[in-house]
């Protein structure tokens, strides 16, 4: 079987060259046989890479482990979802797993536009079959995963990482991998329009909707990757700015960048370079992202190892993509001008450009900022850590802007907005950012940014419900239907629009869990049987420790009784340790989370001695996590809506009966306002004490501000790449070290630089710091962000000067043809049917 | 297409080979008692998609040795109109979101008028483009010729027009619709000076008097060669 996966990879190798050739020599040639048979042939990659895939998962199945890749990622006790997971679970297959999905999205890519867009394709199956061809190339010639043992093979394998033995982890690969390989199909699109000439807005056309699902399955990975995180890590958080998150987020920003810029090409004619280039950096970012992970070039928890003569493949093809990519860019210059008319500062177009602009910077400071330890080893031979505290610092505001801006845009119009149009948008809005912002002073909240971000998203969801209400009215006027009709009508005739709002308003609640995040409460406790420990509202008695065993692991499980201040019952908690037989240095932190809307109860077991019956747990209580994973689902619903073909619901152009209009409206209204009155109902129910002092007690670790503060500052020595305070490995005795020294060196009166100093001193560099200090050379890294923003600033500003004057000399014949003419009653007739 | 007017169905090759398949997954299925079920699912699914492999291999060298059938050839080079009739559907939609958002009292009367104006005298030109390519016409003439009834030729192609709608379709085979509109709506004005004059988006076959797309070499009813003159 190996040797027929292998052959069956040089196959698909050499017909993607096929494709790619025939295709080309057929647009040359204007060879339609050619053409078609290019396009057959990518089609047969796609079935070729089905057939491959079913012998490596076969293999799986069965354990045959006379195949390396079988042998180091499955074992025969392994469930079955997780023998299917080891496929894409190591370096090779998840190459191959990249490609088996690139062959199947293209191929669908190509046969939905093979005939609308058939000056493009040739040219698209040219593009993605290079691409596969590299990714082959690697497998083939370097990481195949179809490699067999020389000699005796194990008789047993060593079983898929532990941590990787969870649902989300699971299924998070593929999602994060249809995103990547999605963004592959607007590139192909892009670069066919650019060898061909055919510049209009027709390939942008093809690739929204595509660049639409890519994003979708984008987000989906990551969200994916946040619960992962939250469940398996153990440290109480979700996203740790680990190299391979930022992977994964760099052309999530540039993808949301270009499904906002499109819409100025669409109704302005704007931008057309810049979307050209958007769609070139997005793919570019895909590989640099997989580049990062798969290369080594970055240390990572997640990162595949180190490989330099892949890094050398990937950066040969980087490079080579670049070069193509923008030196057709540039010899295509002359088609892409555009009618550029930069009328106001307060108009959408504006406010589409400040989006750009902030994801766009977001972009370059996340790579500037993961890439800075690898650059300063290359140049200053130094080694540095970046960490969460480095990027939540930068980011955080930046996260803010563009909430801002997502409340801002759908309240302006195209070209421009005078000051009391200005005033009657903004006045419903503002009054509900008010009102969060005082609701959430009110009930305690004094946490600056979370302060700031309840109101943001008061002012967004504002910006929302207008648009929905006011929407609804203006079609109910004009279309003498009743409020739910004129309701459904709205979304089912600007699918696209509203959807986006209900996206915005998943991104609404997912913000509400972020900024919970500011304000949630942790402790650590030492529990003997029987004793109790209080938490916030949360009172926690461990019961027993036990230890139990299955044909894979053995786990050791603490059992907490859980009641609340009252005395009240919440039931019982069970965090555990697992150690897989395969792997019994890699155990596994199985935490216990107590979920509700308003905050989540987090059990993470750090340490236990089974025969003193003793166990370090870690408590967290965090605020609003669970908005995140509903916002999600809320992105889902308002992606899918604003996917939905131009057909459906067409019905609601017309007057629909009130029985239907009236079950439509109560799924929507069972879908949008439930989750925003729950929000405010638990705000409401639940104020927090977060900004009050730790309490020593029995069983709790005392820990000061002071300390906590430098818990952040300094890195965990496990090799989890955490600072300290947030490391939730187990047996990991780095994380008790780095505290207990931070206690001591606070104890002899030290402030927080002494501290830090003393580390760098007895550590011999600032890697052991979470950032670099901000002095020498290291304030490159401070002031690179700086500097980024003011540039791209300076060059916004620019560019709508400078449209602003290419516009003013843009006169239009108003005069010429505006003859009350035959021609102006057709218009206004179809003007009319088109509603 | 031509097959699909065909009354006789038979097997298509994609049938045959997917039914080639789904019989060896059976056989499989038959073959490998004992085995574990996941075992065996996986192995019948890997079959069928071999039987994909052949469909695909078959899609990718039949066009190879097939004789190009005239009428399955997709005109690429009604770009022009396709082109304007885009541009003609972005404005409209423009004009409704601009419409709307006034009714939601996003925008002031003054810029409103304004945008809405600029917008309808954009469209009124498109549309003027559309008319005068005499295209109407052109498809009721073809529609008459396939049916067998009798029916007036499109209108005389004049002069000025022509070169206008010729720029024009550099313009647009350069791919850039507003380029194309906007060269063609300098060159055609003034418009309202030329009633329904006819602009060169198809041509018509000396022989059989069947429309043809502007640049085609060869009719794709009849098969003659096209004359430069014709084109």
């Amino acid at each position: 079987m190996a040797t027929l996966g292998a052959t069956l990879l040089l196959l698909a190798f050499v017909i993607s060259a096929y494709a790619a050739a025939a295709s080309v020599v057929g647009a040359r040639r204007r060879n339609t046989r050619l053409i078609d048979s290019g396009v057959g042939a990518l089609y047969l990659v796609g079935a070729v890479m089905t057939v491959a895939t079913g012998v490596i998962v076969h293999a799986f199945v069965v354990g045959d482990f006379t195949i390396k890749y079988v042998q180091r990622y499955s074992e025969l006790s392994q469930p079955l979802f997780y023998k299917l997971a080891s496929y894409w679970g190591g370096l090779d297959g998840s190459i191959m797993f990249w490609v088996f999905l690139l062959s199947l999205f293209g191929a669908a890519a190509v046969y939905i536009n093979r005939e609308k867009h058939r000056e493009l394709i040739p040219y698209v199956v040219a593009t993605l079959s290079v691409v596969q061809m590299f990714f082959l190339f690697v497998m083939i010639g370097h990481n195949n995963p179809f490699a067999t043992y020389m000699t005796q093979a194990p008789p047993a394998g060593e079983g898929l990482n532990p941590l990787l033995q969870n649902f989300y982890m699971a299924i998070h690969p593929p999602t994060m991998y249809l995103g990547f390989v999605g963004l592959t199909v607007p590139y192909a699109f892009g670069m066919a329009a650019l060898i061909t000439g055919h510049l209009d807005d027709s390939w942008l056309r093809a690739v929204r909707r595509w660049t639409m699902i890519a994003w979708f399955f984008l987000s989906f990975g990551l969200t994916l990757g946040m619960i992962w995180a939250y469940e398996e890590l153990g440290w109480g958080g979700f996203w740790g700015w680990d190299p391979v998150e930022n992977a994964g987020l760099l052309p999530w920003f540039t993808a949301t960048a270009f499904l906002h810029s499109v819409m100025v090409q669409e109704r302005r004619g704007m931008l057309r370079v810049w979307n050209v280039t958007l769609v070139i950096v997005t793919f570019f970012l895909t590989l640099f992202g997989t580049f990062m992970t798969r290369s080594g070039v970055v240390q990572s928890v997640h990162a595949f190892g180190e490989d330099k003569q892949l890094a050398l493949m990937f950066t040969s093809f980087m490079s080579a993509i670049l070069i193509f990519s923008f030196g057709w860019l540039i010899y295509r210059l002359p088609l892409l001008k555009a009618r550029n008319e930069f009328d106001s500062w307060a108009s959408k177009e504006a406010a589409f450009l400040a989006n750009n602009w902030v994801l766009l910077f977001s972009a370059i400071f996340v790579l500037f900022a993961t890439m800075f330890p690898t650059l300063s080893e290359a140049v200053a031979g130094e080694r540095l850590t970046v960490g969460p505290p480095f990027f939540n610092q930068w980011m955080t505001p930046v996260g803010l802007i563009l909430l801002l801006l997502t409340g801002i845009g759908p309240l302006l119009a195209w070209r421009s907005s005078t000051l009391a149009n200005m005033r009657q948008q903004f006045t419903w809005p503002v009054v509900a950012a008010l009102t969060a912002g005082a609701i959430s002073y009110g009930v305690g909240i004094r946490v600056w940014t979370s302060g700031l971000c309840f109101t943001l998203c008061g002012f967004v969801a504002g910006t929302i419900a207008q648009e929905f209400v006011r929407g609804a009215a203006v079609r109910k006027d004009s279309t003498g239907t009743d409020l739910f009709t004129a309701m459904i009508g709205l979304v089912a005739r600007n699918k696209r629009r509203y959807g986006g709002y209900i996206v915005h308003a998943g991104i609404v609640l997912m913000f509400l869990g972020f900024a919970g995040e500011g304000f949630g409460r942790d402790e650590q406790a030492l529990l003997k049987p029987g004793q109790t420990v209080q938490v916030d509202r949360y009172v926690l008695r461990l019961d027993s420790i036990r230890a139990t065993d299955d044909d894979q692991k053995q786990m050791v499980t603490a059992h907490i009784t859980v009641t609340d201040d009252t005395g009240k019952a919440l039931g019982s908690m069970a965090p555990a340790k697992w150690f897989y037989r395969s792997r019994p240095d890699q155990p596994t932190t199985e935490v216990a989370i107590r979920r509700s809307l308003a905050e989540d109860l987090y059990i993470a077991m750090a340490g236990f001695e089974l025969g003193e019956q003793t166990t370090s747990v870690e408590v967290h209580v965090n605020e609003l996590v669970n908005w995140i994973w509903i916002g999600f689902g809320l992105l889902a619903v308002g992606t899918g809506i604003a996917l939905l073909p131009e057909r459906v619901f067409a019905f609601a152009t017309a007057r629909v009966g009130a029985e239907a209009a009236a079950a439509l409206m109560l799924v929507l209204s069972l879908m949008l306002p439930a989750p925003a009155g729950a929000a405010t109902h638990t705000d409401a129910q639940e104020p927090n004490a977060s900004t009050a002092p730790p309490v020593g007690d029995d069983g709790l670790v005392y820990r000061s501000p002071l300390e906590r503060e430098l818990a952040n500052e300094v890195m965990c020595t496990c090799g989890c790449r955490l600072p300290a305070g947030q490391c939730g490995m187990m047996n990991c005795h780095g994380k008790e070290e780095q505290l207990a020294k931070i206690h001591d060196l606070v104890g002899k009166g030290m402030d927080k630089d002494a501290v830090l100093a003393t580390f760098v001193r007895d550590a011999g560099g600032q890697f052991i710091l979470s950032r670099p200090i901000d002095q020498g050379y290291h304030r490159l890294l401070w002031l690179a962000p700086y500097a980024a923003a003011l540039f791209s600033a300076l060059g916004l500003a620019f560019l709508a000067r400078k449209w602003s004057r290419s516009g003013a000399d843009d006169s239009t014949p108003a005069a010429a043809t505006a003859g009350g003419d035959a021609l102006s009653q057709q218009l206004d007739d179809e003007l009319r049917d088109l509603d | 297409m031509s097959s699909a007017t065909s009354t006789d169905q038979g097997l298509r090759p994609w049938q045959l080979f997917l039914l080639a398949g789904m019989l060896a997954a059976t056989g499989v299925v038959l073959v490998s008692k004992g085995q574990p079920l996941s075992s065996v699912v996986v192995l019948s699914l890997t079959v069928v998609a071999s039987s994909l492999v052949a469909v695909a291999g078959y899609r990718s060298l039949a066009p190879l040795f097939a004789v190009v059938d005239p009428d399955d050839e997709q005109p690429v080079t009604g770009r022009a109109r396709a082109a304007l009739e885009r541009e003609k559907a972005l404005v409209l939609r423009t004009i409704k979101e601009v419409e709307f958002d006034h009714a939601m009292g996003k925008t002031a009367s003054a810029d409103f008028e304004e945008m809405r104006d600029r917008l309808k005298v954009r469209a009124i030109g498109l549309m003027r483009q559309l008319e005068t390519s005499d295209y109407r016409a052109a498809v009721e003439h073809d529609l008459a010729m396939r049916t067998g009834q009798t029916a007036p030729a499109p209108a005389v192609v004049a002069p000025a027009a022509e070169a206008a709608a010729d720029r024009a379709s550099v313009a647009v085979a350069a791919s850039d619709a507003s380029t194309a509109s906007a060269v063609a709506a300098r060159a055609v004005e003034p418009p309202v000076a030329a009633p329904r004059a006819g602009s060169r988006v198809v041509q018509l076959c000396g022989t059989c008097e069947g429309v043809n797309d502007v640049d085609a070499r060869f009719c794709k009813h009849c098969g003659a060669a096209l004359s430069e003159a014709g084109r």
